[in-house]
């Protein structure tokens, strides 16, 4: 798998048991302090909600199309024992050393991007790999981004209200990424990592006027390809039948092309307040296609209703903030960085994926994180939660 | 101390950070769902079900029509219905296939089937009123289908439903009326009652999955029953509607009525209609296709872009029941009614005189207005005016009354609302004004029935108020609703609207109509053996509607019996005779007599003979076989018959009329005395166009006896029909059944 030598690294060491051997080796391992506490069970709490919930969206259409009421709930199941694993062992690595890491990190994910454009694939969109597993390249992309603009302004700290140090070399990293994502195509996690790249450079210090002239130049750049009509086709194809799932109903061109969006809406609103029970949901038994990925949050809705999701969107909101809240106490910008990134990324696919089963963006594939069905990304996500946790152990110190 | 800053700075910004992501976008979110899931929840969960549950219809059955005597009218039958489930297609080799087999079957457009098919859903359909053995072929080729493509077994539907059946076809079909191809009642009955006689349909629903199969790992399925349409018992007597029916057509025909005719019989007392045809009627099972062969050339020598419009309305107007949607001059019919508000409010009495010179000018310096007799009737009490149809004496009696309270009654009578019978379509009076203010001449010109238009039902229901003892009834002709199992779930109780005129008034006025029947202008209304009394009515149409530039007229009688007590009573109307006559007295009036001598004897009415009528009665002949031949001629003789011996034989083997047969007194019995003249047969001479006396000569000329019937009480009647063909070769004997009609009044 991906996440780079360091976290191979990690995961061998303490094969050779134990915590003994932690307390030898400080620079590598740091457990001066406990991780915050909340943060972790919220983690688990979540994960083990998501499984439950991913297993009910999922069996239907894993029995008519797999045969195999469990042929999405199994590899998931692996998945999650296996992030959660991942997530401890990699609580106790201490996040600095990351640092060093970070710009192999870097090269590799870029290294796997321009991999899996080269790979066969099957279909016109090129975002999956197998090397032993299947995996997706951008979710490792998404880390790599947080991880290098973390390191970079944690170095260049005092410059970075400098255009040079600030915006133009750091832009170049996400300029990489944006660019063989483009080339996938997947849209929606150039979306992620550039508000990302954002909110880090944000953080970070640099000057506000540049995010609105960046911000400006773009919305200028889209209105001016927009009035020349350079777009219309473009955007017909890609956005095709966005916010009109339910008005284009009759028809046939935007029948197929909305039917996932406007199932998502249909088992949204089945839910009500109430919910029609756990398992209970009717839009699964094939109306909704691919329930267990990008979409089961509706199925989530439908079958918990508005009081189940929101419990549950408030939970995801409460693991942020105190993520974020946490990782501030951190002693060095580096750590302060990263794990504000890193749960902003939590926040932000939450966020951008309840958009999209709404209806309010075009449905170009978030995933839910925790819930939707992926290996890569719940390894990924619960080892970025184990960082976090690292983190927090740091600040936990600092307090102290 | 920088760096301090630089964390800071941080500190700072990372509220702003969260305070977008956790702030500004988890709200949004949550605003969002609460939206999609609270707001709109209900009706996105409706549209949501619409596709996770298949909606199956089941038929329910539309009651039956019975009459008052429990016989059939209109009952629903089992057909089926064809639909597809065209979501179960894979490609459009299927499609293909099922469409062709299905066209060939139903013999309908293969390329309307085929575009069904393609579509996405699960239910489509195709036709309904399948009957048994078409659905038997279709279950065949379902057979074949499941054979060919296993996927599609489930492709073709076929529902029970329901159709409808009018036994007696045209049988009164303007009242019934029919329903439409979706069972829906279109007219008469079937759409005034719709409601009650179709019930409730019931429904399957099954939850699907998204690829339409019901094999759900959860049982959601719902079933609602179809509650079967509630029965119509109805006032109207089979026997009796068959019998109007009959001679109703009859007289359409003799009289070349140009539009329809009427006729409506109800019961004084209760306002329940027994028989209220129209004719032509039309095929209720049949709609849609046109009676009148007249019409029908018309339509085809029209432009063929006009042949559709022409049609539609030529076939809208074959469905209107003429009886209650049709206006008309009431003419002097209404004579009774001007008759009853003038005696009960005293401006007459029956003593008061009228006197007719042919023509009378309601007031100085208008053109006198005509009586139908122009010579004049002269000097007439009032019973005589009446019984003369006088128009002078009636503009006279109608300025007595004068105009105001001619109004204040006219409403009493219910001329100017509708009567409120269960029928769509009821049409209203056309009066000179809204509020009865009217001119000398309109006053005039109404008492005799013209100048206003009123219906036919709202002219049988004021003049049954005026013979019933003065109660103003709301007809009727739905007595019971029932179910299935009988119970009653509502009964129609006889409403009595208001009393308009006083029992005196209405017993005076019942003796005076019985007398016109008798002896005045209505004798041809006359029913041999029975009390009736009645008016006759002709007037004028106010359009030439067949275009031939004549004056076209409204023929009608309005009469009862019997005369002393009012049980029953029947208009009867014609519209624009073009016959040699068009007077109510010799278009309408034969045609009461006629289904009265018929109707009342069947309701049970009993018959009360004059003196006259005895004496003209048919009486029994006796058996006079076995006997000799001069023993029988002298009983024959004996008995006031005259004999007529065919054969050579010494004993009579045989005779006609049979013993115990009725044949009129002075009659014919033929005794045969050997089996060769048992078979001579003689031909029935023409009768027609001949008094009673010639027709009873010519009749016996071949040995032939002749049965008057109609109004023979006079000597100025002439035979109109008779009831076996000239020409036709019957046995010598038989009793040939004449009818005769006065001649000489003109009205």
């Amino acid at each position: 798998m991906a996440e780079t030598a360091a976290k191979s690294r990690s995961l061998k060491r303490p094969a050779t048991p134990s915590n003994t051997r932690k307390l030898k080796k400080p620079g590598f391992f740091n457990a001066k302090s406990g991780f915050d506490m909340p943060f972790f069970v919220i983690v688990l709490v979540l994960v083990v909600v998501g499984l439950i919930v991913m297993f009910s969206a999922s069996y239907p259409s894993a029995y008519y199309y797999k045969g195999n009421s469990y042929a999405y709930f199994l590899p998931q199941l692996r998945s999650v024992i296996i992030g959660i694993g991942a997530m401890i062992v990699v609580s106790f690595v201490d996040y600095r050393q990351l640092r060093r890491f970070a710009y192999v990190v870097f090269a590799i994910s870029v290294v796997l991007l321009i991999a899996v454009l080269i790979v066969p694939s099957e279909g016109d969109v090129k975002r999956w790999m197998t090397i032993g597993i299947q995996f997706q390249p951008s979710e490792i992309a998404k880390f790599a981004t947080i991880l290098i603009l973390a390191c970079w302004t944690s170095t260049h700290s005092e410059s970075m209200d400098k255009f040079k140090e600030g915006v133009l070399l750091p832009g170049v990293f996400v300029a990489v990424t944006c660019a063989l994502l483009m080339l996938e195509p997947h849209y929606s996690c150039i979306a992620i990592i550039l508000i990302l790249t954002m909110v880090m450079l944000f953080l970070s210090g640099v000057k506000g006027i540049y995010f609105i002239v960046g911000i400006g130049a773009v919305a200028a750049l889209f209105a001016i390809l927009y009035s020349t009509g350079a777009l219309a086709g473009y955007l017909e194809k890609k956005f095709s039948g966005w916010g009109t799932a339910l008005t284009y109903i009759n028809d046939d061109q935007w029948q197929n092309q909305t039917w996932q969006t406007r199932n998502s809406l249909y088992a949204i609103g089945s839910g009500g307040l109430l919910g029609l029970g756990p398992g209970q949901s009717r839009q699964k038994h094939l109306f909704l296609p691919e329930p267990q990925n990008d979409f089961i949050f509706a199925i989530v809705c439908e079958e918990l209703g508005f009081i189940g999701a929101l419990v549950i969107l408030l939970a995801f909101a409460y693991l942020v903030y105190r993520g974020i809240r946490v990782c501030m106490r951190a002693p060095d910008i580096f750590g302060r960085l990263l794990g504000t990134g890193l749960c902003a990324q939590i926040g932000l696919q939450v966020i951008l994926n309840v958009l999209v089963i709404t209806d309010c963006l075009p449905n170009t594939g978030i995933s839910f994180p925790f819930f939707s069905y992926g290996g890569t990304s719940m390894i990924m996500l619960l080892m970025q939660m184990g960082v976090v946790l690292s983190i927090t152990r740091s600040a936990r110190a600092e307090k102290m | 101390m920088k760096k301090l800053g630089a964390k800071d700075k941080i500190q700072k910004r990372t509220w702003i950070i969260l305070a977008l992501i956790v702030g500004l976008g988890f709200i949004t979110i949550i605003g969002k769902l609460f939206i999609v899931q609270v707001v709109q929840g209900e009706e996105l969960s409706t549209k949501a079900l619409d596709q996770q549950l298949k909606d199956t219809s089941i038929g329910a059955k539309r009651g039956t029509i019975y009459d008052c005597n429990g016989k059939v009218i209109a009952k629903s039958a089992t057909v089926w219905k064809l639909a597809l489930e065209p979501t179960y297609f894979e490609d459009d080799e299927q499609r293909e296939y099922v469409a062709k087999g299905i066209a060939d079957i139903l013999d309908t457009d293969y390329e309307k089937i085929f575009e069904k098919t393609k579509k996405n859903v699960y239910y489509v359909d195709i036709k309904s009123n399948i009957e048994n053995d078409v659905k038997d072929e279709l279950v065949e080729f379902k057979k074949e289908v499941t054979e060919k493509y296993l996927k599609l077994a489930n492709v073709i539907y076929l529902i029970e439903d329901y159709k409808r059946y009018y036994p007696y076809g045209t049988f009164a079909s303007s009242v019934i009326g029919f329903t439409g191809s979706d069972g829906q009642g279109l007219a008469g009955l079937e759409y005034q009652y719709d409601e009650v006689l179709s019930g409730t349909p019931g429904r399957v629903l099954t939850a699907v999955d998204g690829t339409g199969k019901t094999e759900m790992p959860y049982e959601y399925e719902y079933k609602v029953d179809a509650i079967n349409g509630y029965n119509l018992v109805l006032t109207i007597d089979e026997t009796v509607q068959r019998i109007m029916e009959k001679y109703l057509k009859q007289g359409l025909i003799d009289n070349a009525v140009y539009n329809r005719g009427a006729a409506i019989m109800m019961n004084v007392k209760t306002g329940g209609i027994i028989g209220m045809a129209v004719e032509e009627g039309f095929d209720a099972n049949d709609p849609f296709k046109l009676v009148s062969e007249a019409k029908k050339e018309e339509i085809a020598a029209l432009p063929e872009d006009e042949q559709e419009a022409e049609t539609s309305k030529a076939l809208s107007e074959q469905w209107r029941n003429k009886a209650v949607s049709d206006t008309y001059y009431p003419g002097s019919v209404f004579k009774i009614i001007t008759s009853a508000m003038a005696l009960e409010e005293g401006a007459i009495t029956l003593d008061s005189q009228f006197t007719c010179t042919g023509a009378y000018s309601p007031y100085e310096g208008v053109n006198p207005i005509p009586c139908h007799n122009t010579a004049g009737h002269g000097t007439q009490t009032f019973p005589q005016a009446l019984c003369n149809s006088c128009n002078p004496a009636f503009m006279m009696i109608g300025q007595k009354v004068g105009a105001e309270k001619f109004w204040e009654y006219y409403k009493a009578f219910g001329y100017s609302e509708k009567t409120g019978i269960d029928l769509p379509g009821e049409a209203d009076d056309i009066f000179f004004s809204q509020d009865g203010s009217m001119g000398p001449v309109d006053l005039a010109v109404s008492s005799f029935g013209q100048g206003f238009s009123i219906t036919p039902i709202q002219m049988i229901t004021a003049v049954a108020s005026v013979v019933n003892g003065g109660n103003l009834m709301q007809p009727y002709l739905v007595s019971q609703i029932v179910d299935d199992d009988g119970n009653i779930i509502s009964a129609t109780e006889p409403t009595v609207k208001r009393q308009v005129v006083s029992k005196e008034v209405s017993e005076e006025l019942c003796k005076i109509l019985e007398e016109n029947a008798v002896s005045g202008a209505a004798k041809n209304g006359y029913v041999t053996g029975y009390r009736v009394g009645g008016k006759t009515g002709t007037s004028q149409r106010l359009a030439d509607i067949n275009g031939d530039g004549i004056q076209d007229y409204i023929a009608s009688f309005c009469g009862f019996a019997p005369a002393d007590d009012p049980q029953y009573i029947m208009l009867v109307y014609y519209d624009s005779p073009q016959g040699d006559s068009y007077y109510g007295s010799t278009v309408a009036a034969p045609v009461f007599a006629k289904i009265m001598t018929e109707v009342l004897p069947y309701l049970g009415v009993e018959a009360q003979y004059t003196e006259e009528e005895l004496a003209n009665m048919s009486t029994t002949a006796g058996a006079y076989t076995g006997v000799s031949v001069s023993d029988a001629k002298t009983a024959v003789i004996n008995d006031g018959f005259a004999p007529v011996v065919y054969g050579n034989g010494d004993v009579v083997l045989s005779q006609i009329p049979a013993g115990g047969a009725t044949i009129p007194q002075d009659g014919t019995v033929v005794l045969f005395t050997d089996e060769n003249a048992e078979k001579e047969m003689v031909k029935v001479p023409d009768l027609v166009g001949m008094s009673i006396a010639e027709a009873n000569r010519s009749a016996a000329l071949f040995n032939l006896n002749v049965s008057i019937s109609g109004s023979a009480s006079s000597s100025n009647c002439i035979s109109y029909s008779q009831d076996i063909e000239a020409d036709t070769e019957v046995k010598p004997g038989t009793v040939i059944t004449v009818s005769f009609c006065e001649t000489g009044v003109a009205d």
